[in-house]
């Protein structure tokens, strides 16, 4: 038996086996496809999966970047809600973004430029009686704390040198590092309540060293010396009150 | 001077968009070689049609499943149809186990009516998994590459089975005779 006899002889047994299927059948098919619309045409499940769980990334993004937005250019840049806080602020935000700007900020979005904050309805004098500096994974925190609410307003000046003016001695001064920022705190009084240093050599990546170099008349400064032109952000916290700056390492 | 030829979506790509009347158009032309080969493996040609029925609409149904383009779409609607009938069988094992008194399984006493010669015998003695590759090879004479695909194998094992399923119907048959 040859290969081509077998096959025609296995073929001739499967022919008598199977017949011809009923000319209906291609309709019966297609009816059936017709009431079965199908349960998934496209990727496999796992990918689906995989789209889900990126668009649903891509949406927590947006509206983590608007909400930071939303800070940026509200009452106060890069002021963080509390549910205990009222809206206590309002401010003249002239901060410029940053080309380096990054939202990696707890506040927000980096600023370069001038910017201030002002509270409205604030006490006649904040007492500082806490001030604390930090560092962490791509800030650097420098934390001023009020007894009894929020200063009338808050001025932040960076500048490209780590010289500043003593007040009211007149006297230039010249901080650890190459920039700086001025931060000036009007309606503050930085020396009945707050006993701590003047003077942080922190030595941290961004910010080198932290002086106080006014208070005087209400008018509370601290300057930062800083280890590059620095972007900030900030926010004011409740309970207790207290501004907090991250400077961006 | 350019033309501008207008691009008409073919029937697969509209039966992936969730055209029913696309993917049965695209499906037509399967469905008798899908038959044959239930009918071969079910030895009943009622259940080969519910077999292929079934089938479609689990293609339908899975459609995006289908990996590669619409040449791919034979072997994979074949593989369906083939485990639809493995489906079918053992279910009929069940019912037959059921309704042994009330309802004789039709389709292995008419075969063994039929069964006159010997190859005939021989077939009927093959399981349907060892018919699947012989059906696929010689009935509906598909490419190795293909029987491969359809049996979800590599095309050496597939050569494998179509000889040895071969080899009980004819003692002599060589490998050689299988390529």
């Amino acid at each position: 038996m040859t290969r081509e006899s077998f096959r025609r002889d296995i073929n001739r047994e499967f022919d008598a086996l199977s017949g011809s299927p009923s000319p209906a059948l291609s309709a019966r098919v297609r009816a059936a496809l017709t009431e079965n619309r199908p349960a998934r045409i496209g990727p496999p499940v796992w990918m689906a999966g995989v789209a889900a769980a990126m668009i649903a990334l891509i949406i927590v993004g947006v509206l983590v970047a608007s909400n930071l937005n939303r800070h940026q250019t509200g009452i106060v840049p890069g002021t963080i809600p509390s549910p205990s806080s009222s809206p206590v602020v309002s401010a003249r935000p002239n901060a410029t973004p940053s080309a380096q700007a990054s939202p990696t900020s707890p506040a927000g979005r980096y600023a370069c430029g001038n910017s201030a904050a002002s509270a409205t309805n604030p006490p006649l004098s904040a007492f500082v009686n806490a001030v604390r500096t930090g560092t962490h994974a791509g800030y650097d925190q420098v934390t001023i704390q009020f007894s009894n609410g929020q200063p009338s307003d808050v001025n932040f000046d960076p500048q490209s040198t780590a010289t500043f003016m003593e007040s009211p001695k007149g006297q230039a001064i010249t901080l650890a590092g190459q920039d700086g920022i001025l931060i000036t705190i009007k309606g503050a009084d930085g020396h009945t309540q707050y006993s701590g240093p003047t003077d942080f050599n922190t030595n941290y990546p961004e910010l080198k060293e932290m002086r106080q170099v006014q208070d005087f008349e209400g008018t509370v400064q601290w300057a930062l010396g800083l280890a590059h032109p620095g972007c900030y952000a900030y926010t004011f916290l409740t309970n207790p009150t207290r501004l907090v700056i991250y400077i961006q390492q | 001077m350019s033309a501008v030829t207008e691009q008409r979506p073919t029937a697969m790509q509209r039966a992936t968009q969730g055209d029913a009347d696309a993917f049965a158009m695209v499906l037509d032309p399967l469905l008798n070689p899908a038959y044959r080969l239930a009918a071969v493996m079910l030895s009943d040609r009622m259940a080969a049609e519910d077999a292929v029925q079934e089938a479609a609409v689990k293609a339908w149904r899975n459609l995006g499943q289908l990996r590669g383009d619409e040449s791919s779409l034979r072997a994979w609607f074949l593989s369906i149809v083939a485990n639809e009938c493995r489906m079918t069988r053992r279910r009929r094992w069940w019912s037959v186990v059921k309704l042994a008194d009330v309802e004789p399984d039709r389709g292995r006493a008419g075969l063994s009516q039929e069964a006159t010669t010997d190859l005939r015998r021989a077939i009927a003695r093959l399981s349907p998994d060892e018919r699947l590759p012989l059906v696929l090879y010689f009935y509906l004479d598909l490419p190795l590459d293909e029987v491969a695909r359809t049996l979800r194998v590599s095309p050496a094992a597939a050569k494998s089975r179509i000889y040895r399923a071969a080899q009980r119907l004819r003692s002599d048959l060589t490998l050689e005779e299988v390529s």
